[in-house]
């Protein structure tokens, strides 16, 4: 018995309890589901041991969007409690809780698996592919994700919640200060999170690099792969820093090592470092593949070809080496000297450049095009102009001599939402509408999800803009309350309203998407849009082999040409196709590491490393593994076509 | 499978290029990896707190040995692609299991230096430079660790099914992580090692 | 590349040897701190681009180019992060 104490939660309360309880319940009525409806079988076949690009897209997508609602209800929680001065309704541990989940799973477990997504769904089809290079590491990463997803969300039933932020700063995070096992929850989460998306970047960056279609070159490429790419490129160079850094973490907490603690040379300054050696760039990775979205959405909703593809390249290659030069800028007060704060901050500045070429850029390509506002293309015009603010308040935030009052006040809070909310989440939904269609043959419903754009960009300004001035005014981040006499109270209140917004907003997308699910014809053709890239070019949904033949490309919007100018896209015979294999070894890697991250977070050694040598067990079995994939015949592929009208090829 | 007889065969099917090409890839990762840890050595050298100091328990002679052999192992390994290339099978496994025996001596050599410094009382957990220290050295030597049993897979599957473009491309690409660790050992051994006692 | 004696892999050998010797210089002679780092790092580098183009054949393909990049683009970000934090926290703290 006493062995289970270990597994209790620290601080329960009875919202705890009560989700307890409905994680419970929620499994159960899962399992039984699925037995009831004979599904096991499916489920194994079609899903959990796939290497189909398109579907790990899928399973990522639906990760990001249960993800956005565990973070959002921690947001909804957050401003609640923020409301009125004095509020009861969280007390200061569980504040810290709810704001230091909400940050890792809106960055780590929402905003990432959205990317990866699009990433996966999309770049394959634009560059002419059949998937990517490694189809069975593009599964293994995305069932890295789901474990180490899994071990953060578990962490607040059991054995209780990271509590430290985000940042997870020592000395707090150490063994000291913070005793519960949260902290070990958030290093060997995200640690094995960060190996999928470090598989990913490698992935994506031979596929873009080595299976374009014929004729298609660099700067004939799609912007969205461009934008894949460079995030892919800042993936490889930014995660193995997290990886030590974690991995110093954990030795601190788990075997007393003295990295970052406050005595014996510890130095704990190191852990932010390293912490912001790899964050910058990650934002930058979480906002490349945004760009990319709204550059093919607003060209192909301007009618026009995107303005200064060149720039375009340019700005993000400059973006993703600058990415690398401003990290001190997260602690410009934290003792250094004035040369180096000097340093960060004009490259800090400097980085706000190619950012602001884009978005002209972007504006030039909507100059005399004829503009259609559908969904898509209203996320991308908002955008603009809100994004902007955000961009503007991060270059005050970067003049280090200024910093020192906005430092950790809810002004850097505001900023750092204006820019991801419009920035990344805008993207991300302004995909899903866009890409909809594409995966499951059906379009999502306009109006309501004009409904759901304009609540959710009402409710972002009323949330976040009244931080710009209480943070002026003084009011500090990741406290759980203040005094009525500060006199941030009635901003605060506005702030909830406007986070009620922005939940009514994402209510109103589900209702979206299950609305559109009963009612929207199923005939949309393969081009709903009108569009100009290679990924529209295929049928909706895609069949598996994606082409059946490769298609040839002589510009950067080969579609578009094929449609206009009449260049034929493809040519020649069908031939067989070679496709890979399904693999169960994949999702078997995730349990495992879930069950080593799990024991290794509660010091459980036996079955820690027992865990460990199922890990590199199921990496012997592929080593000896001769498996060549299987062949898609022609005649298969043929009948395939004609069920879709043959269409294009 | 489309069989390129112009390549050598590691590189003769288009998987095979992809694979070695998303390698050199994961290297650049690696490259990133080791300069964390190195950064942490660089900014933890001096703070020792109670423990020693890196000239306290570095000796030469290991250092040296270990640096030879894993060097000699670097060489040995590219005479196994050598041998690879001309489809010498009996040479190709000859100096592969070389490799991999130095391997083995470089890691038996290493982990003697860890029980010396265990006992001079540079423990893992002494200060903020021997964390720092171990975690490095400790790093490099998993995976050499790692390497061992990697080629031995590798080895086992030649001696079986001899050289073709599979076990070819499997070699080459084991070749790039054995010779990688050598380049991160050579930064090791300067800028730990002889910048430590000189 | 079909030559039976491996000429290069033995130069390349011997010559990492002569490095790896003159390195050891830094130890047995009494150089100057700004002498020996630069001893260090230029054998250092040098062995290294060794290991990279001859014992890798990093150059040997159509990929060269991005092999290459990618680790030049590697080595440009390790030197930054190891600067810049030793400049944070060691030379201007």
């Amino acid at each position: 018995m006493e062995f289970f104490e270990r597994f209790a939660v620290p601080n329960p309360n009875p919202a705890i309890y009560a989700s307890m309880v409905a994680i419970v319940v929620v499994s159960l009525a899962i399992i039984i589901g699925l037995t009831y409806f004979k599904k096991w079988g499916y489920l194994w076949r079609e899903w959990l041991t796939t290497v189909d690009h398109k579907k790990i897209g899928m399973m990522y997508l639906i990760s990001a969007i249960l993800m956005l609602f565990r973070g959002g209800v921690d947001a909804l929680m957050l401003r609640a409690q923020l409301a009125v001065p004095d509020n009861k309704l969280l007390d200061p541990q569980h504040y810290n809780e709810v704001f230091s989940t909400h940050g890792i799973i809106m960055i780590i477990f929402m905003a990432m698996p959205f990317i990866f997504a699009f990433m996966n769904l999309v770049v394959p089809l634009q560059i002419g592919a059949r998937d990517v290079a490694f189809p069975r590491l593009n599964a293994i990463s995305f069932w890295l994700f789901a474990a180490g997803a899994m071990l953060l969300n578990i962490s607040f039933v059991i054995g209780g919640s990271p509590d430290a932020g985000w940042t997870s700063y020592f000395p707090l995070a150490g063994t000291e200060f913070s005793e519960s096992v949260g902290t070990n929850y958030y290093m060997i989460a995200i640690q094995i999170s960060g190996i999928g998306s470090l598989m990913t970047g490698i992935n994506m960056i031979t596929t873009i690099l080595k299976m374009r279609a014929p004729g298609m070159t660099l700067m004939k490429m799609p912007m969205f792969t461009w934008a894949s790419f460079m995030a892919c490129v800042i993936i490889i160079f930014a995660f193995p820093v997290l990886t030590i850094a974690l991995l110093m973490g954990t030795t601190d907490r788990l075997f007393a090592t003295n990295f970052f603690t406050t005595t014996n040379g510890g130095m704990d300054m190191l852990w932010a470092n390293f912490f912001w050696v790899w964050g910058h760039p990650e934002v930058y990775i979480l906002i490349l593949p945004a760009f990319g979205i709204y550059s093919e959405v607003i060209s192909t909703f301007s009618g026009r070809n995107l303005y200064g593809y060149k720039s375009m390249v340019g700005s993000m290659v400059i973006i993703s080496l600058l990415s690398f030069l401003v990290w001190t800028h997260h602690f410009f007060t934290m003792g250094q000297g004035a040369l180096t704060n000097s340093i960060f901050s004009i490259s800090t500045m400097a980085i706000a450049v190619p950012t602001g070429v884009k978005i002209f850029n972007w504006l030039l390509t909507m100059w005399k095009g004829k503009i259609r506002f559908t969904v898509p293309m209203l996320y991308s015009i908002g955008f603009i102009p809100l994004f902007t603010v955000g961009g503007v308040t991060g270059v005050m935030l970067a003049m280090s001599a200024a910093d020192y009052q906005y430092h950790n006040t809810m002004f850097l809070v505001a900023h750092f939402h204006n820019t991801i909310i419009p920035g990344v989440v805008f993207a991300m939904l302004a995909g899903l509408t866009y890409y909809w269609p594409k995966m499951f043959g059906f379009m999502l419903n306009e109006r309501i999800g004009k409904w759901g754009f304009w609540f959710l960009s009402i409710g972002f300004v009323l949330a976040f803009f009244p931080m710009y001035i209480t943070g002026l005014n003084g009011q500090a981040r990741r406290m759980y309350t203040y005094s009525e006499a500060t006199g941030f109270g009635p901003l605060n209140f506005v702030a909830f309203i406007g986070a009620g917004l922005m939940a009514i907003s994402f209510c109103i997308i589900v209702y979206n998407i299950i609305y559109s699910f009963k009612n929207s014809p199923r005939n949309v053709g393969d081009d709903p849009w009108d569009a100009r890239s290679l990924e529209w070019a295929t049928h909706n949904p895609v069949p598996e082999y994606n082409f059946a033949r490769t298609p040839h490309v002589a510009s950067s919007e080969a579609f578009w040409d094929a449609k206009k100018r009449g260049h034929e896209l493809f040519k020649g015979e069908i031939e067989e196709i070679h496709m890979p294999n399904n693999s169960g070894v994949p999702f078997i890697m995730g349990v495992i590491f879930f069950i080593a991250g799990f024991s290794f977070v509660f010091a459980l050694w036996v079955p820690a490393v027992v865990g460990l040598i199922g890990i590199f067990a199921c990496m012997l079995l592929r080593s000896f593994e001769k498996d060549d994939g299987r062949h898609i015949s022609v005649e298969e592929i043929k009948a395939t076509e004609s069920t879709y009208g043959g269409a294009h090829s | 499978m489309k069989i390129d007889q112009t390549q050598p065969l590691e590189y003769s099917t288009h998987q095979n290029e992809l694979n070695i090409f998303g390698f050199w890839i994961f290297l650049g990762a690696e490259i990133m990896l080791f300069a964390t840890l190195f950064t942490a050595y660089f900014i933890m050298e001096n703070r020792t707190g109670n423990g020693p100091t890196g000239p306290e328990i570095f000796e030469i002679s290991p250092v040296l040995f270990e640096t030879f052999i894993l060097l000699t192992s670097s060489f040995t390994i590219g005479l196994m692609v050598h041998a690879m290339r001309i489809g010498h099978k009996k040479a190709m496994l000859a100096f592969l299991g070389i490799t991999l025996a130095l391997g083995l001596a470089f890691l038996s050599a290493e982990i003697n230096e860890f029980i010396h410094y265990y006992h001079v009382g540079a423990t893992y957990q002494t200060s903020g430079f021997t964390a720092a220290l171990l975690t490095t050295l400790g790093t490099h030597g998993g995976h050499v660790t790692l390497g061992f049993f990697w080629g031995l897979c590798i080895l086992i599957q030649v001696a079986k099914d001899g050289i073709n473009p599979r076990t070819a491309n499997k070699s080459f690409i084991f070749s790039l992580y054995w010779h990688f660790l050598d380049v991160v050992w050579i930064f090791i051994f300067s800028f730990i090692y002889l910048k430590g006692m000189m | 590349m079909k030559e039976l004696f491996p000429a290069k892999q033995v130069g390349g050998y011997i010559f990492s040897l002569v490095l790896t010797v003159v390195a050891l210089l830094v130890y047995f002679m009494d150089f100057s701190f700004p002498v020996a780092m630069t001893i260090l790092l230029v054998t250092a580098f040098v062995q290294a681009t060794v290991q990279l183009v001859l014992f890798m054949h990093a150059g040997e393909t159509e990929d060269g180019t991005a092999i290459y990049t990618n680790v030049l683009y590697g080595i440009i970000i390790a030197v930054v992060t190891i600067i810049g934090s030793l400049l944070i926290f060691v030379w201007d703290m």
